[in-house]
This record gives structure tokens, C-alpha cells and sequence, in this order.
């Protein structure tokens, strides 16, 4: 297990910068679905009210039960849905208000890797495509300028060289997932949503991608919004910690602080779910 | 054979069978109206190396013909006359693809011999030559008619898909009207509104725009449901997280996904399009003469003495079934292919 | 009951679409149409005139339309320039003449196609199989037109079958069945040819349907408990694949009207198909207008009847 002193701690960056990266508002998102046949209309409401904050540079870890909210809450901070009511704060503006231009510039900001790799690489692209495709998007550079930038988070995700004309569909699961970490970072964001993006992986690859994560969030000092059912992980790899259940977001503490003194009841019904989570909580606080 | 070499088998032919259509004046003896009318119902002439007397010609030739009362195709084959086949003749004038003038034929006889490989007509014209020449019309036609289709059913079937909302509902509403109006009947319609005799080419740009219109709507629906699953898929919400326009997305990422669908509509609808002028032209309502068609080719077999003593007048219906059944491998082939690869 | 009611309106929205378009069509038609009219001797200017005002042509567009479709569901559907008479008994005489013939043609089509396209399903990839197929793709390939030709030809040569239309000149006969025999001897070539026309497609769709039915988990369980092969067949699995056979019948019945042009140009038969034709080159624009409503007519009550249909047939509609 990679000891989480790796990560930076919440505590020592909440001194040097006061201001959240993010914070969600009383964010609410609700579809209107249809039944079949019959077609009477039914609403289906995913986010309730959510709010959090997230800070600069640590890594932030959003927990739940399947269809709670988690997934909804990050593609609208991505921008890939629009919700129903509240408001998104990114840096001190309202992105939610924004005109298209300045929209346009922040979504180079937030960036979000998918849970499956291979879905979320256009498999008639190559390697070298797929990675410089944001940068083509945004207009960054010349076509060559392009390709070496591309080349070169290419190599820092860790795939070997010459692969950049092979097409998705000639990589393992693992190596897909680097080149979606590659192309999300190309713009370099100052956000990086993780949307269960270890899960389709098996351990070995886990623990690379992790390692590969930390070291790049230190590099760059980037920020992770860490979706995950895994506790494990997350006790391990979260600064700060929120426990969404049925759209709301029904607690946010310091990771040791939530182990430790959950306060809500449907927090400590989370945790004590998970036995082998003791001995973790027991060595954090230690 | 796998569906890929019969795809592949199935397209090289049919670009064989579209390339010699497209260079039917170097390949066809003749001009399609030049009439020969002391030669009329000429029976078709076959191609030999060896001849009565069991000499072997180094050149294929053909035999002449005499006329014969008492034949009942009113000729008979003039052994003595031997009339071998040269290549590459200087001939009537023509243009290659309508644009470059020529005079070269592939092949031809001398003068004032003659080389019907399908016979002759009423009007004593060469059926080869016109069945060359005749294909250009149906086979352009069908082509063309399924280009119109199917853009207007990408387009259609985008928007519809993309933008849901009331676009969706008032696209595929209008789809619904395409669908059910009988359009066979409607071309008719159409064909009847028009002057019975107006320039050739109007009549068929006008036909080639109303069946492409008028069969948009099935495809449209089919594209429209490949871009309603697509536009969910992770690397297009990917990209849409970069900044990419709509028009981008479509464009790079979904309709890409949609090539399998609009590639197999396109083999259905191409023969499909062919019989329709075929049918038009059989009825006497497609292009006039003496431009010919393969379908006015067939129109002279509804009179019965046609029907029953010149045998080789079926020919053009006839070599319409390797046409359609390459299409229809290839449609065949396509569908297999791209139902195994769920992109 | 809502299901039914909202097919219904929709069907009706429908046809108003296609009537006004048809109607547009015809007023597309270069020159005054009753110009042409007066040029005929055989018609006398005051039947031009009334005519003329009968269908409001000093009007404007909507009115015209209105005046029409007032007609049109009257049962006046105009006037036919070269039959010197109304529209509406014109067609209705060659309508019927076309629905004998499709409607032969149609059921014997489902006739060969239910078992072939049934056992094909059943003895899926053997020899019957493949051979059915072999010989549908065939049928596909050739066009109609050739079939027809070819039909022709066999009628010409042979003699067995007259050569075209529908009843001998020579057949006086007021019996009935003299009349019915003589026109079922005129019935066979075209109404043959026809439903080899519509096989391929039948069998093909059949096939699928009885394919997909049969590898549905039930069907293997119902096997697996030991139910002879022909009953589960029958019993279990084609119940259920009638939902789209039935849905495939209405299309069958939907495209009645259409589907016969070739046949009834080559075999002489006196259809709606010919009168097209025939009216095209006389330029009897209100025949030709009107053959398009009616085959769309047909086409819309088709698919309703085929919705309708399977609502009966299929009870998990109903319960929403």
C-alpha cells in the first residue's frame, strides 16, 4: 500500500491559499423520464441540493452508495451536464453564468477520466490523435508544437515509445487509462475529476495508475476529485472527504476526521460496512 | 469466403461493371442511335476462332449475315463471309464520360460489315451499344438518386438525433408523411405533372431529385438511431469536455460511427433507385429517345412478336440480374460486417 | 383505449398531410388544365364550365384545396379527361380489379412464405435451410420486370395461360362460374409472378422473426422439459413470433394497391397500376392525383390495422 504522505495534506495548503478551487452550491439536477408505451411522464431527481467545497491542490474524495448522486454531481462540474438549479464556483466565477468564450477557456480547467477506458477512446483514432485531440480543440499551437506536446505526455503517463499510431483497441485496459490520463492533461487543468476511473482495472495496474497520479499531482500541483466505492482507497488517498446518499451531500470532513468522528448516521452505517477499514482508521489516527 | 472477401470481391467487380459503363463509347462499336435499317431484329453474332472449314483465324471474327425469307429471324449466317474483329478501330465519334471527344473503339469490323454482339432492334441499332450506353443513364440515375437520399438522410437524421427536442419531433413526423405515401405512384405523379416531352436531361435531373427525396426517410431514421447511442458514448462526452463544437462532434466523432449503416443503405438503395428508372423508362416515361435506357431497351417486348421470335431483346433484363446481385453481396456483406463490429 | 384513439388521429393527421400535398401536386401542372379540357371535342364547353366552377379554379389555393377535399370525402373525386366521366367509379372498378389480383398474390405469397420461412428457422444452418435461402437470394436478384417478361413469354410460347387481361373477349358468359373460371385462368400468371415477386423479402422476414423467437430462454426451457419439437413450435414460439407477423401482414396489406404496377403493365391487367399509367399519357391529372390518395389511404389504413392488430394480439401493450 502506498502510504498517503505522498498525496499533500489539506492541512498544510489550506494555510497558503483561503480560497476553495471549487465550491457547488445547492446543486439540483432532475430528468424528466417517460414509460414505455404508455409514455406518462415520471421525474427522477439525482442531485438534491448538494454542496462542497473543494480545495487547491489536495484531493478530494466524494463516497456513496450506487445512485447517489456522485456521478451526476461530477459531470455537471465538468460541464457535461447542465443541472437544474444551484451554482457551480470555479475559481472565483459562477461557470454555470458564463458566455461560451469564457466557457470555452474553463473547460480546459476541468478535465474528468472516465470508469471505462475503452469507451471513452474513439477507437478509430491513434494513440498520438486521441491525446492531442484537446489541443487541436482548443487551438494550442502549431500541428507540430501539437504533436510534441502530445509525444511527450505520451511517454511522461509511461507507455512506451512508437505506440502513438496504434489505435486503443491495441492496448491493455491499463495503458488505455494512462492515455485518458494523458489526454486529459495535455491542457493542463487545474482540476481532474477521477470518475471510478480505477475500477475497471485489476490491483497491480491500480497501484500504478495510483502512483503515477501522485506523482503528477505533485509535479503539477494539480487538484483530484476522487470518485470511488473503494473505502480503501479512498481512506488512503483522500485529504478531504464527502458522503453523498440519494442527491444530497450528506457530510464533508477531513478524511482522518470522518473515520474518526463520523457525524452523520448514514456515514457510520457506511463505514461499519467495511470491516477491514478499522485497522486503517486505527493506524490515521495513530 | 468470410463476408469481408465477399465485400471486397462484390466492390471490385461492381467498379469493373461501373468502369465499363463509364467508357461505354470506347467500348461499344457503335453510336446508340445510329440506325441500321435494312438490318433490323438482326440476331446476335457470335464471336468464333475457327470456322467451317476448321481453320483456326488468328483473329476472332464474326460471320455476315444474309437475308432469309424462309428463316424465321429473316436472316441466316453467310459462312463465306468472314469478317474478323479489329481493336482499337477508328470509329463514329464520341465522348468519353461526356467530356473528352474520341474517335478510338475498342473493337469494330470493317465496313460495310457489321458486329451486332446483342443484335438489333426495330429501328436495326445495336443492342450492345445501347445496352452500354443505356447503363450510364439507369446506373447514373440510381447513384445519384441514392447520393441525394442519403445526404438528406445524414442531415436529417444529425439533427434529429443530436438536438432531440422539437426538431426531433417535427423531422421524424415529416419521415412518417415520406413513408407513407406510396412513391412509386407519387414518381408517376410527378412524371405526369411534368410536359410529356420536354429535354431529356430536365427529365432526368427532375426524376433523379424526386426519388431521392423521396426515400430519405428509413435511412434517416436508421442514422438517427446510431447518433442517439453515439452521442452518449465517453470519448464524445470527452471531447465535448475540450471545448468541441457541435458541428466537430458530429463530424469527427459520431457520424464516423454511423458509416456502417449509411455504406449498407447505400447498397440497398442503388439497385433499388436502378429498377425504379428501369420501370419509368419501360413505361415510356423516362428520358426520350433515342437516348437509351436499360428499361426502354426492355419496353419493346410488351408487343408480342417481339416477345416471341427475338430472343435476344430479354438480353438487358437479363444482365440486370448480376448487377443487382452484386449489390445486393455487397449489401449483404456489409450488413455482416459492421453487425460484428459494434463500435 | 387511448392508444387506439391517438393511432387513430394520427392515421387521419396523416392523410390530410398526403391529401394536401397530392393536391399541391396537381396545381404544379403547367398551363390551365381546362384549357386542354375545352381543346376536346368529345366534352361540351358548358361541362368544361361547370366543371370549372365546381372546383373554384378563379379562386384562391385554400379554397380550392377545401373545395377538393369536400369533394374528395363526398366521393367526387373530379373529372377523367379521357374516360369522359367521373373519377370516383373509375377507380373504384380498377381498384377492385387490383385487390383481386393482390390479394392472391398476397396470400399465396404468405402461404409458401409461413412454412418455408417456419422451417427454415426450425431446421436452422441444415440443408432445407441453406436451400431456401439459395433460392430466395435468386428470386431477389431478378428484377419484376424480368419475372413478368418471362411469365409472358411462357403464356406466348405455351399457350397454357391466356396472355394478358383479365377476361377472354370471347367469354360471353353470364354464368358465374364461367366468369370465374375464366378470370381465375387470367389470375394465375400475374398473381404467381406477383407473389414470387414478394417471397424473398417474406420468407427472409418470417425467418428472422421465428429465429429470434426460438432462441428466447422460455423456448429452450420449454425443450429442456422434455415438450416435443412441433409443439413447442407451434404452441409456444409462433404465438409469440406473431407479434411481428403481424405487424409484417399489415405491411403486406399496405402496400396492396402499389405493388401490382408491373405486373398488371405486362400481363394486361386492368389495375389501378395501369390506369396510371394510362392517365399519365393522357394527362388525366384528377385520376392520376386520386390513385395516389387512395394506394395512401390504403397504405395508412394498413399500418393502422397492423397496430391495431397486434394491440389485440399482444396483451402487454394493453395493460399500460
Amino acid at each position: 500500500m502506498t502510504p498517503r504522505t505522498q498525496m499533500a495534506t489539506s492541512e498544510s495548503l489550506d494555510r497558503e491559499i483561503r480560497s476553495p478551487l471549487v465550491g457547488i452550491k445547492r446543486l439540483n439536477k432532475s430528468y424528466i423520464q417517460r414509460r414505455p408505451i404508455s409514455r406518462a411522464k415520471f421525474e427522477v431527481t439525482a442531485l438534491q441540493d448538494a454542496s462542497l467545497t473543494i480545495a487547491r491542490g489536495t484531493t478530494f474524495a466524494l463516497i456513496g452508495e450506487s445512485g447517489s448522486g456522485k456521478s451526476t454531481l461530477a459531470r455537471c462540474l465538468a460541464l457535461l451536464e447542465k443541472p437544474t438549479g444551484g451554482e457551480i464556483w470555479f475559481e472565483g466565477r459562477d461557470i454555470l453564468e458564463l458566455a461560451p468564450p469564457e466557457l470555452f477557456e474553463v473547460r480546459n480547467q476541468i478535465q474528468m477520466i472516465f470508469q471505462d477506458p475503452a469507451s471513452a477512446l474513439n477507437p478509430g483514432m491513434t494513440a498520438l490523435e486521441i491525446v492531442a485531440e484537446p489541443l487541436k480543440i482548443q487551438k494550442r499551437g502549431s500541428p507540430a508544437e501539437q504533436r510534441d506536446l502530445a509525444l511527450g505526455w505520451v511517454a511522461r503517463v509511461g507507455l512506451p515509445s512508437g505506440c502513438e499510431h496504434k489505435r486503443p483497441m491495441e492496448f491493455s485496459g491499463g495503458q488505455r487509462q494512462r492515455l485518458a490520463i494523458a489526454r486529459a492533461l495535455v491542457l493542463m487543468p487545474k482540476l481532474l475529476i477521477l470518475d471510478e476511473s480505477l475500477a475497471s482495472l485489476d490491483l497491480a495496474n491500480q497501484e500504478m495508475i495510483l502512483k503515477l497520479l501522485g506523482d503528477l499531482q505533485r509535479e503539477h500541483s494539480l487538484t483530484y476529485l476522487l470518485i470511488s466505492h473503494d473505502l480503501r482507497q479512498v481512506a488512503n488517498f483522500a485529504n478531504e472527504i464527502a458522503v453523498m446518499n440519494e442527491g444530497r451531500v450528506v457530510e464533508q470532513q477531513p478524511a482522518a476526521k470522518l473515520f474518526a468522528e463520523p457525524r452523520d448516521s448514514y456515514t457510520r452505517d457506511l463505514l461499519l460496512a467495511m470491516p477491514s477499514l478499522e485497522s486503517i482508521v486505527r493506524d490515521r489516527l495513530a | 469466403m468470410t463476408p469481408r472477401h465477399t465485400l471486397r470481391l462484390a466492390v471490385l467487380l461492381l467498379a469493373v461493371l461501373h468502369a465499363l459503363i463509364l467508357f461505354a463509347g470506347f467500348i461499344a462499336p457503335y453510336d446508340f442511335s445510329s440506325q441500321n435499317r435494312d438490318l433490323t431484329f438482326a440476331p446476335p453474332a457470335l464471336i468464333h476462332f475457327v470456322d467451317t472449314h476448321g481453320r483456326i483465324h488468328r483473329r476472332p471474327f464474326v460471320y455476315g449475315l444474309r437475308f432469309d425469307a424462309l428463316d424465321p429471324t429473316g436472316y441466316k449466317i453467310d459462312p463465306s463471309q468472314i469478317d474478323p474483329l479489329e481493336f482499337l478501330v477508328a470509329g463514329a465519334p464520341y465522348k468519353i464520360a461526356g467530356l473528352f471527344p474520341a474517335t478510338r473503339h475498342l473493337f469494330g469490323v470493317r465496313a460495310p460489315s457489321r458486329v451486332f454482339l446483342m443484335g438489333t432492334d426495330a429501328y436495326g441499332r445495336d443492342q450492345f451499344s445501347r445496352f452500354l450506353y443505356g447503363g450510364q443513364i439507369s446506373l447514373l440515375a440510381g447513384l445519384l438518386a441514392a447520393a441525394v437520399s442519403l445526404t438528406i438522410a445524414v442531415a436529417v437524421g444529425a439533427l434529429a438525433g443530436y438536438y432531440r427536442g422539437w426538431i426531433d419531433e417535427i423531422l421524424m413526423r415529416t419521415g412518417e408523411l415520406f413513408l407513407a405515401l406510396p412513391w412509386l405512384y407519387l414518381l408517376f405523379a410527378v412524371r405526369a405533372v411534368l410536359p410529356l416531352h420536354i429535354a431529356g436531361w430536365q427529365v432526368f435531373l427532375l426524376l433523379v431529385a424526386v426519388m431521392g427525396l423521396l426515400g430519405w426517410a428509413r435511412p434517416a431514421r436508421l442514422i438517427r438511431g446510431v447518433v442517439l447511442s453515439a452521442k452518449e458514448r465517453n470519448f464524445v462526452l470527452a471531447a465535448r469536455g475540450f471545448g468541441a463544437s457541435d458541428f466537430y462532434l458530429l463530424g469527427r466523432h459520431i457520424l464516423p460511427q454511423a458509416s456502417g449503416v449509411i455504406l449498407t443503405q447505400l447498397a440497398l438503395l442503388i439497385p433499388q433507385y436502378v429498377l425504379a428508372e428501369v420501370t419509368l423508362s419501360f413505361l415510356g416515361l423516362g428520358v426520350s429517345e433515342p437516348t437509351p435506357s436499360w428499361g426502354s431497351l426492355l419496353s419493346s417486348l410488351q408487343q408480342y412478336y417481339v416477345l416471341s421470335s427475338y430472343w435476344w431483346m430479354f438480353l438487358p433484363a437479363v444482365l440486370l440480374v448480376p448487377v443487382f446481385l452484386l449489390y445486393y453481396a455487397a449489401a449483404n456483406a456489409l450488413q455482416e460486417r459492421f453487425r460484428s463490429v459494434q463500435l | 383505449m387511448r392508444y387506439l384513439s391517438r393511432r387513430l388521429i394520427h392515421a387521419i393527421l396523416l392523410l390530410l398531410a398526403i391529401s394536401f400535398f397530392s393536391f399541391a401536386l396537381l396545381q404544379i401542372a403547367p398551363g390551365d388544365y381546362f384549357d386542354s379540357l375545352r381543346l376536346n371535342p368529345q366534352i361540351s364547353s358548358q361541362t368544361v364550365d361547370r366543371i370549372r366552377a365546381q372546383y373554384g379554379l378563379d379562386r384562391p389555393f385554400p379554397v380550392r384545396y377545401a373545395l377538393w377535399l369536400g369533394g374528395a370525402l363526398r366521393g367526387d373525386l373530379g373529372y377523367s379527361l379521357a374516360s369522359n366521366s367521373a373519377v370516383g367509379p373509375l377507380i373504384g372498378i380498377r381498384a377492385r380489379n387490383t385487390v383481386l389480383l393482390s390479394g392472391t398474390a398476397t396470400a399465396l405469397a404468405w402461404l409458401l412464405a409461413l412454412p418455408i420461412g417456419i422451417g427454415s428457422a426450425a431446421k436452422r444452418r441444415r440443408t432445407v435451410d441453406r436451400a431456401a435461402e439459395l433460392a430466395t437470394s435468386a428470386l431477389l436478384t431478378v428484377p419484376d420486370l424480368l419475372l413478368f417478361l418471362a411469365l409472358l413469354l411462357l403464356a406466348v410460347r405455351t399457350g397454357w395461360f391466356p396472355t394478358g387481361g383479365m377476361t377472354s373477349a370471347a367469354n360471353d358468359e353470364s354464368s358465374f362460374w364461367g366468369t370465374f373460371t375464366d378470370i381465375a385462368f387470367h389470375l394465375v400468371l400475374p398473381a404467381f409472378g406477383l407473389a414470387l415477386a414478394m417471397l424473398p423479402m417474406l420468407v427472409r422476414h418470417v425467418r428472422a422473426a421465428m429465429i429470434e423467437v426460438l432462441e428466447a430462454p422460455f423456448v429452450r426451457a420449454a425443450r429442456g422439459h422434455g415438450i416435443p419439437r412441433s409443439r413447442v413450435l407451434f404452441r409456444y414460439a409462433l404465438p409469440v413470433a406473431s407479434n411481428p407477423l403481424i405487424q409484417l401482414l399489415g405491411f403486406s396489406l399496405a402496400t396492396m394497391l402499389s405493388t401490382s404496377v408491373i405486373a398488371e403493365i405486362v400481363l394486361s391487367w386492368p389495375g389501378l397500376g395501369a390506369l396510371m399509367v394510362e392517365s399519365i399519357f393522357a394527362r388525366d391529372l384528377y385520376v392520376v392525383v386520386a390513385i395516389v390518395m387512395l394506394s395512401s389511404v390504403f397504405l395508412v389504413a394498413g399500418n393502422l390495422l397492423a397496430d391495431l392488430l397486434l394491440l389485440a394480439a399482444d396483451p402487454r401493450i394493453r395493460t399500460e
